[in-house]
């Protein structure tokens, strides 16, 4: 570190003056128009608290907002994983109306804004799955039952479980549209003579798919789909739209409540900051190492 | 519609002459009716299940996140008296009538003015409270100003949209610029920073943001506009519903209770540090 800082030449000093004191002075013009009254000392509060009643620690609606979050998009990247697979294949199928299907599908979902999407997958898709399954009721009888903290550290509040759930599908659904295009592109980056000496041995086009092109097409994708991953987390905070109980919906109840207007988006940015920043950081550490192994 | 309406006629209409030999389909319509009745659907699922957007004091967060206000005394009294067990679902204001008209709630408390244009979509229960709106003012920015100043095109308004205050604001200052924010704290921002003249809301929110920012904010009007009620909201096509929470809004208003817990949320201060300040 203290190398890399010798290395830097005055003009380097210079631009990052500049940077510092343009910003010092966004901040000093903000301040001055801005009639906030800061109450940072109220944001630990609303992570974790030590609840007065129970007298022990409990995560408050921030941190409970994160959980969900990070709850939604695990569930939410794990179907849209195997829906963009299938929507990946499909792209590359022999059969013309399959193909214009997926294609169709991913045309529909690329060129219409996520927040439109949202409200048409929940209000006319999820919704009637959820009433269809009859989730509800099944969700009730598990939170009134008194073995239900499995079920709790998977899902949260199984009382909430159908929005919980419906966040999950819309998301889903709307991001296998991006895994389908990059699983397509892992397909067809898998070399005509791997196709071809598969079926030059005999296997059929299942087997080919399974044993020749998928393993191939997985490996190369893996970074572009760690990346949509990210994406995803990024998206989820549009479900707060449906009044999913995630992050985002937390931080307006919050702000609804207590009018800590900036200090609860700023640290809510900050949180999905860590988030993003921190899983991509991961990513390009296996990426690297998975490089080195080759 | 308009053949239960019929329906209902004919079931009336055997009922005042009191025959025995009541018209069978007549019975087998006003059953259906009332089984249908989300009433019923609520006491075979042992839960009410109550739509509602945080909105100071009808409903907010305390200081533990759990949900405190006058909406929950009044839907836990409610489940309480109806023997079933109560669900506060939050919703963001903008979508909780198409979540209660797509089945997702049974009923909104959530101090919702009654409209015209809102009961076009929904039904609304008789008022279960009446809160009066006022304008709260950027001091400095409208010094000397009577109601009429504010219809003036060099004026700038703050609203929440899709709440009652934003089309009383079209509605009283049409020339008037009215800028729209998903909740009101954003709206009183933007007249703290000077960026609107004034913002309007239901009391006792916009007294509180004067009290809290005396040198700039300020309530100009002692006058209330537009004093409306505020009601359940349940979805069209369900008598027996609206028959029920009209009755227990009657009852619970002849015995004062709702007074009562009216003023402990709107006009007290018990509750405040349970919250933030």
């Amino acid at each position: 570190m203290l190398s890399k800082l010798k290395k830097l030449h005055w003009l380097d000093y210079l631009v990052l003056a500049v940077v510092v004191g343009f910003f010092g002075y966004i901040w000093w013009q903000i301040d001055g128009v801005l009639n906030y009254n800061w109450r940072w000392e109220q944001i630990p509060n609303y992570i974790v608290r030590y609840h007065t009643g129970r007298e022990e620690w409990f995560a408050n609606l921030l941190l409970q907002g994160l959980v969900a979050t990070i709850r939604i998009s695990i569930y939410a990247s794990i179907l849209a994983v195997i829906l963009g697979t299938i929507l990946g294949i499909a792209r590359c199928s022999a059969n013309l109306t399959i193909r214009m299907l997926a294609r169709t599908y991913l045309e529909f979902l690329r060129n219409i804004p996520p927040v439109v999407v949202i409200f048409i997958f929940f209000f006319f898709l999820s919704q009637q799955l959820i009433n269809a399954l009859n989730i509800e009721s099944w969700a009730r009888t598990i939170a009134r039952s008194d073995d239900k903290a499995v079920w709790e550290f998977f899902f949260g509040d199984m009382r909430r479980f159908p929005s919980l759930i419906s966040g999950v599908i819309v998301l889903a659904l709307f991001e296998s549209a991006f895994v389908g295009e990059i699983v397509r592109a892992g397909i067809q980056s898998v070399d005509k003579g791997q196709r071809e000496g598969a079926r030059s041995i005999g296997m059929n086009r299942f087997q080919e798919m399974r044993y020749i092109v998928l393993p191939q097409a997985i490996k190369r994708v893996l970074p572009p789909l760690a990346n949509q991953f990210i994406t995803l987390i990024k998206d989820s905070a549009i479900i707060s739209l449906i009044s999913v109980q995630e992050l985002t919906f937390k931080t307006v109840e919050l702000v609804a409540s207590t009018r800590l207007l900036f200090e609860a988006w700023i640290t809510t940015a900050a949180f999905y900051f860590v988030l993003c920043f921190g899983l991509s950081m991961l990513f390009r550490r296996l990426e690297n190492r998975g490089h080195r192994h080759r | 519609m308009k053949i239960t309406r019929r329906f209902l006629g004919a079931a009336m209409a055997a009922a005042i002459g009191a025959s025995a030999s009541m018209p069978a389909f007549a019975q087998s319509a006003t059953q259906g009716l009332s089984s249908e009745s989300v009433i019923e659907a609520i006491k075979e699922r042992g839960a009410l299940k109550i739509g509602l957007s945080l909105f100071k004091p009808w409903s907010m967060r305390d200081l533990n996140g759990d949900l405190i206000g006058f909406e929950l005394d009044v839907g836990r009294q409610l489940a309480e008296d109806m023997g079933v067990e109560v669900e506060f679902i939050p919703t963001s204001w903008d979508g909780i009538i198409p979540a209660l008209v797509a089945g997702n709630f049974d009923v909104i408390i959530s101090g919702m003015t009654v409209t015209p244009q809102r009961n076009l979509t929904v039904n609304f229960s008789t008022p279960y409270a009446y809160s009066g709106m006022t304008i709260l003012a950027n001091t400095a920015m409208t010094e000397g100003f009577t109601l009429a100043d504010y219809n003036s095109e060099e004026i700038t308004f703050a609203a929440r949209r899709g709440a009652t205050p934003a089309t009383v604001i079209a509605e009283m200052f049409p020339k008037a610029t009215l800028l729209l924010f998903d909740e009101d704290g954003a709206a009183t921002q933007e007249v703290l920073n000077g960026n609107a003249h004034a913002t309007m809301a239901s009391e006792p929110g916009p007294s509180e943001d004067a009290r809290d920012n005396p040198e700039t904010l300020s309530v100009p009007f002692n006058q209330a506009f537009k004093a409306g009620g505020e009601g359940f909201a349940m979805r069209k096509g369900d008598p027996d519903a609206l028959a029920f929470f009209n009755s227990w809004i009657t009852a619970r208003t002849n015995t004062g209770w709702l007074k009562e817990r009216h003023d402990y949320w709107f006009r007290g201060a018990e509750w405040k540090d349970q919250v933030a300040q």
